[in-house]
């Protein structure tokens, strides 16, 4: 009985040890299957997953209108004090006032891209771009003002 | 002085030289060291005189196991790194006069002992040669000292085992003894635990 | 046709004809020296950069490429860089066994290259014991990682040299016992009667199933026995930095990896010289069409195509396995490659005995 379970283990692991290594000796042989990316040289036709987050960013259209309520969400939601809302009161045409984004200040320097000041925000006006080419020689160049100068919100976003 | 004596002096001035240095330094690994080194030089005296059987297990016997052995059981040793305290100048001199001694007794019975020449044909010293001998029942077979080594290296082994091993019966009493009580504790232990968290919430 | 045997025959004769035998010998000896270190530092070179070839397809990736073509230069650019790089010795280690232990790994290596047959008639010592001294002399090498880990004066080089040591003095057994299995099946231990032996088929398809359990156990024990992943506890990154060479750097460094790659050669030029008939070409019984056709190929092409072909093999499991833990790595020898070498040696004396093999 001991020799059967014996002969069985010493069987199962070269079995499961032969699939590891077909599982390489498949990778060695199909080179298509290679992900390498030549990153400096392919620039031109670097096609980044979909998935793969750069920078947030806030877009805008082509009237300079954006879609960000400036309600705080994505502050709050953020783990390290990365995005900071400065809002200020608009005055609406029937005279009532109403609470607007100033500046969406984002420090990409302490950024972690994870995504959840996006998922967070009501009105999606916030999004992951895919650029990466982050560096700068001044720290202070990686503190970013998302909206617009100029920019206002877009008619009915509430 | 041909190539063959100038390589025989080189082999002998490092096993003499290492062997010195072994008993001289004062720290014990550097000491296994050329000890090793010295071992070594004999196994090339063996290459030297033709003996590659003998040579070659020289080293696995003695380079490969022993030497690894002594540098296994000083790495185990605590404060093995450093250097021992230096020796007295008596005990340094008495074993000056005991190495001199037991040199002088093998120089002397080397010198007294007229080598002849064997009258026989050499024996070939092949592996299929030393086998034969070495399981050979008749009159130069070594038959009887193999045995006697075997069953002592088995005695060797099973004395190993029977050191290494915890003796059963003193296991089984300690669990049956320990095990109970082992569980009460947790279980009381368990119980306050529970409460505490019942009565927290 | 030119052959490493006619070669060394012309040098041999010319050398004679020109200087005293003695003189003649001793050039000769100097050749050889000069010849293996050439081929260790050729091996070095190869090996590196196919090591991380292979590793690289093996994970999607596309490894060196940027020095030379292909990236086939990398491995020279890494040479010269060790080379310049300062050799620095720790404070507070022993300088003097610090600065020998990659010496000795060189030296152990080399050492074992001396019986290995190259190709039809290349060898440099064909001495009668020749399986019994590579098992001697490649226990020496666990030496020089003790050396090395006792005088770093580290507790990671320690760890990993206690460890080593404990590993390749207990691998030894099983792979003593499947070298065994060949010496048994051939009645000599000297590598020339082993390489004649195959002339008729090599042994791992003469000799039926236990000897190719043999050439398994072989092979898992001296990837062990080299410090390889999965077996590479000694060295293990994650849990002691490098092991035995933590505090090496520079061309003592290099010293030790052109060491371990010179291992690598040489168990896998043991292994295909006792299982797949060394330079002898793949023969098959008294087939003497096939047999004339296959001698056509070189004998040195037969020996370097097997023993890269068991170097892949290795690299394979590297880059395949996850690495054992300690006590998984002594169940592994102790529990089963040893009774199954041991039992599978006595089927093959039965065989042999008997005379089942072809």
């Amino acid at each position: 009985m001991f020799l059967k379970d014996y002969c069985k283990e010493v069987l199962g692991a070269v079995q499961s040890l032969l699939t590891g290594m077909k599982r390489t000796g498949y990778y060695f042989t199909h080179h298509k299957e290679i992900i390498t990316q030549q990153y400096p040289d392919n620039k031109d036709t670097l096609v980044l997953p979909e998935r793969f987050r750069g920078e947030v960013i806030m877009p805008h259209n082509e009237m300079n209108e954006h879609r960000c309520t400036g309600c705080t969400a994505c502050e709050l939601a953020c783990p390290n004090g990365t995005i900071k809302v400065i809002t200020k009161f608009d005055i609406t045409p029937e005279g009532k006032k109403k609470k607007a984004v100033d500046k969406l200040v984002y420090h990409l320097e302490m950024c972690t891209l994870c995504n959840l000041c996006v998922s967070s925000c009501p009105s999606d006006a916030i999004k992951m771009e895919q650029t990466f080419e982050h560096s700068v020689y001044d720290r202070k160049l990686l503190t970013k003002v998302l909206n617009k100068p100029g920019s206002k919100i877009m008619e009915g976003i509430e | 002085m041909n190539g063959s004596t100038i390589i025989f002096y080189l082999l002998a001035a490092l096993t003499l030289g290492c062997g010195m240095v072994a008993v001289t330094t004062r720290q014990i690994f550097r000491a296994a060291i050329f000890l090793l080194f010295s071992l070594i030089g004999i196994a090339g005296i063996y290459f030297w005189l033709d003996y590659e059987f003998i040579a070659a297990v020289q080293v696995v016997v003695y380079v490969g196991g022993i030497v690894v052995l002594i540098i296994f059981s000083i790495f185990l040793t605590h404060q093995a790194g450093e250097q021992l305290p230096k020796q007295s100048l008596r005990r340094k001199l008495l074993s000056v006069l005991a190495s001199v001694c037991g040199f002088l007794l093998t120089i002397i019975q080397v010198w007294k002992y007229s080598f002849t020449k064997s009258a026989g044909t050499p024996v070939e010293p092949s592996v299929g040669n030393i086998g034969r001998r070495l399981l050979s029942a008749n009159a130069d077979g070594y038959a009887l000292p193999f045995e006697v080594i075997s069953m002592l290296l088995l005695a060797a082994m099973v004395g190993c085992i029977v050191i290494a091993m915890k003796s059963p019966t003193a296991v089984v009493s300690k669990e049956n003894k320990a095990q109970p009580e082992m569980v009460t504790i947790d279980q009381k232990e368990q119980k306050i635990l529970v409460e505490e968290e019942i009565g927290e919430v | 046709m030119w052959s490493f045997s006619k070669i060394a025959g012309i040098i041999d004769n010319w050398l004679n004809q020109t200087f005293s035998p003695a003189i003649a010998l001793t050039i000769e000896m100097v050749l050889v020296g000069v010849l293996v270190i050439g081929l260790f530092a050729l091996l070095g070179l190869v090996l590196v950069i196919m090591e991380r070839k292979v590793s690289a397809y093996m994970q999607i990736r596309l490894g060196p490429n940027r020095v030379g073509p292909k990236g086939m230069l990398q491995s020279l650019a890494d040479t010269l860089k060790l080379m310049v790089k300062e050799g620095l010795t720790p404070k507070g280690a022993d300088k003097f066994l610090f600065n020998l232990a990659p010496f000795v790994a060189m030296i152990g290596a080399m050492l074992v290259m001396a019986p290995i047959a190259f190709a039809r008639n290349f060898q440099m010592w064909d001495l009668n014991i020749g399986v019994l001294y590579i098992t001697a002399i490649s226990s020496l090498s666990v030496i020089a990682i003790l050396i090395a880990g006792w005088a770093s004066n580290n507790k990671y080089s320690l760890l990993g040299a206690m460890r080593s040591g404990a590993q390749i003095v207990s691998y030894e057994l099983s792979a003593g016992l499947s070298i065994l299995a060949i010496v048994v099946l051939t009645g000599s231990l000297q590598l020339s009667d082993i390489i004649n032996a195959q002339a008729n088929g090599w042994w791992i398809f003469k000799g039926h199933i236990p000897v190719v359990v043999a050439f398994v156990i072989f092979l898992v024990t001296v990837t062990a026995e080299t410090n390889r992943a999965p077996f590479d506890l000694a060295e293990a990154e994650s849990e002691l930095t490098a092991g035995f060479h933590t505090e090496y750097s520079g061309m003592k460094f290099a010293l030790f990896f052109l060491a371990e790659y010179i291992n690598v050669f040489i168990v896998c030029a043991i292994g295909a010289t006792l299982f797949l008939g060394g330079w002898m070409p793949l023969h098959i019984g008294s087939w003497q069409g096939f047999n004339h056709v296959m001698d056509y190929i070189p004998s040195s092409l037969w020996f370097f195509g097997k023993t890269f072909f068991l170097i892949f093999v290795i690299m394979w499991f590297r880059w395949t396995f996850p690495r054992l833990r300690i006590d998984q790595l002594l169940n592994l020898e102790w529990k089963y490659l040893l009774p199954i070498s041991m039992f599978n040696l006595l089927l093959i004396t039965i065989m042999a005995i008997m005379g089942w093999h072809f």
